[in-house]
């Protein structure tokens, strides 16, 4: 294996990998560059020129971050991490090819549609607000390309077993199945609710849509997505970082059972996010709420193994004290910092989460920007970061390139540039939604209402914020041209953690599909169907499409 | 934050002997921030 780790992709293989990272780090600055205007709007002393809609730029932001380039980081990456452990064949490589494209195509159609301010509907186009009807077709073309994808990886797990008849599958390559599997059964919802709701709608075929079905149906997409993020960060966490520190896989089953409970508890819990729609019974809001709980357990099991690996490596190494081994941890290598500071902003990211999802407390929060910033700390902080760690040995390793002493120190430099931002913007965030601060909406001063006084204050320290994550994010497309392009040729490694010597062998009731997917299947079922015919039997008359005051 | 210390002569401690209490006293201090920032936002809930 740790030969493998310094042996490079042969150009094929490297090539469609980094088609998937260019287009990621496109879209970062595309993106970033968009929150950066929204957060000057919102400060109250910036308008933006050209007769621009605040909530054209707001749908580029949503979709842009949140769907593309989460997206295509993911799928490239997970390619990459199947091609190392259970290879690729010339056919499936097509294919993968092929998924690239329709992905693309989608994208362009999608991000065009917004560009001309076609689909200002935000990244999770709640129905009546109508976008045309590229918008949908484009977002619908992004999910088949990624379902191609899917059914590659799942393809090269399946030869690979096929060739080594009784032996565990690599620890990654199971992880990006469960990635996958969940992200297919999660977007089946999605996809459902664009191709039978919204599309005949937006093409005036259908004159109503029900908008509590197609809420639903977002959002039992809507929650697993953000799993769909957080999985191949966990990979990072679980298999990749051992090897960065020096030390060994903590347990390949701990890690299989974490991911096999995350598959099970991601999907049946999206009513979490509508506490307060009026059109679903409280009883299985509840039901899902308790769901909802049940990713606690993989989480917290997480954090037990990081601070394990960490510790037994420190130990290994002859660290006797207390905690003598977490000051030894390799702070000045940024393929660590960038994730470990990934890992803590995952602590109140995780903890606010918590309080998102309790019934009543979801009261205090619901719909203000405390939302938005706990998001930035989950996504945009603990994911985005880890996948930055990623990219400082990824991309070098894909283009036959090394992360020289000098990129990794503006590698750390952006890493601090990032957390400082950050801090800022998404601290801000979650104070001004406790006093009441909306999310979404433009600059308003709410005709001289009393309480916007009090949280006017925190809307300048997001345009501070705003402004250092978008310095942070010119310095990383900067480093991201360094290593594709520019940096000294050398091999990089790809850094895969061996399991200890005596490690004991994992159940083989871990690879079993049929059990995992089937209690996976029967908890949506559980969790969804009687609500789902609820609202089907008892919904109030749907609505026409509206295109104003945003959508078209 | 406790002094790390190196020392050289001890062997490479095998997996079952490897002392875990520094990780049992992280998870324990998760769990608590986790309980306090929960309880602090009740008390803000019940407040209003």
């Amino acid at each position: 294996m740790i030969a493998n780790n310094r042996l490079l992709f042969p150009k094929k293989e490297a090539r469609l990998y980094m088609a998937f990272m260019y287009v990621t780090f496109i879209s970062l600055f595309v993106g970033g560059l968009m929150g950066l205007l929204q957060t000057l709007v919102r400060s109250g002393k910036y308008t933006l020129p050209f007769n621009i809609d605040y909530y054209t730029i707001l749908t580029v932001h949503g979709v842009i971050l949140g769907l593309v380039l989460t997206t295509y980081f993911i799928i490239g990456f997970q390619f990459s991490l199947m091609g190392k452990t259970v290879g690729i064949s010339d056919k499936q490589l097509k294919v993968a090819w092929l998924s690239f494209w329709v992905m693309i195509v989608g994208t362009i159609m999608t991000a065009v549609t917004i560009l001309v301010g076609e689909a200002s509907v935000l990244y999770t186009f709640y129905a009546p607000l109508r976008a045309h009807p590229a918008f949908y077709i484009g977002l619908a073309l992004v999910i088949i390309g990624s379902w191609i994808a899917a059914f590659v990886n799942f393809r090269q797990l399946y030869v690979w077993k096929k060739a080594h008849k009784g032996q565990k599958s690599p620890l990654l390559a199971f992880m990006v199945t469960i990635n996958m599997l969940m992200w297919f059964i999660a977007s089946l919802g999605v996809a459902s609710s664009v191709l039978i709701q919204f599309i005949p709608w937006s093409l005036g075929y259908a004159e109503t849509i029900n908008v509590l079905m197609s809420r639903t149906l977002f959002w039992y997409f809507g929650h697993p997505l953000v799993y769909f993020w957080l999985l191949p960060a966990y990979m990072a966490w679980y298999a990749l970082i051992p090897r960065i520190i020096g030390g060994k896989l903590f347990s390949d089953s701990l890690a299989r059972m974490s991911f096999i409970l995350l598959l099970m508890f991601s999907i049946p819990v999206g009513f979490h996010h509508q506490l307060t729609e009026p059109g679903i019974n409280p009883t299985w809001k509840f039901i899902q709420v308790v769901l909802t709980f049940m990713v606690v357990i993989p989480t917290l099991m997480t954090a037990f193994s990081i601070f394990a690996t960490f510790e037994t490596t420190g130990r290994k190494k002859g660290y006797t004290s207390l905690f003598g081994w977490f000051k030894k941890l390799p702070w000045k290598d940024v393929r660590f910092l960038a994730p470990f500071i990934g890992m803590v902003a995952f602590i109140p990211g995780g903890a606010g989460g918590i309080v998102n999802a309790s019934h009543q407390m979801n009261a205090l929060i619901h719909n203000t920007i405390w939302v938005t910033g706990h998001f930035h700390l989950t996504a945009a902080t603990t994911v985005i970061l880890t996948f930055f760690g990623i990219a400082y040995w990824l991309v070098p390793h894909l283009t036959g390139r090394r992360l020289t002493p000098k990129l990794n120190k503006l590698g750390i430099i952006q890493t601090f540039i990032w957390t400082i931002g950050m801090t800022i913007m998404s601290g801000a965030m979650h104070i001004q939604g406790l006093l009441g601060g909306p999310r979404r909406s433009n600059f308003s001063s709410y005709a001289g209402g009393e309480q916007v006084e009090t949280w006017v204050h925190y809307q300048l320290a997001q345009a501070i914020g705003g402004s250092i994550l978008f310095i942070a994010i010119l310095l990383m497309v900067y480093l991201f041209i360094q290593l594709a392009f520019f940096a000294p040729r050398g091999v990089e490694e790809y850094p895969i953690a061996e399991e200890e010597a005596d490690a004991e062998p994992t159940p083989k009731i871990l690879e079993n599909w049929y059990l995992w997917v089937g209690i996976t299947i029967a908890l949506i079922l559980f969790a969804y169907t009687i609500p789902v015919f609820d609202i089907l039997k008892h919904s109030p008359p749907g609505s026409a499409p509206f295109d104003w005051p945003i959508g078209r | 934050m406790t002094k790390g210390k190196l020392d050289p002569h001890q062997p490479d401690q095998k997996g079952a002997s490897i002392s875990l209490k520094g990780t049992f006293i992280a998870v324990m201090l998760l769990g608590v921030f986790i309980l306090v920032s929960w309880f602090a936002l009740y008390a803000l809930f019940l407040s209003r």
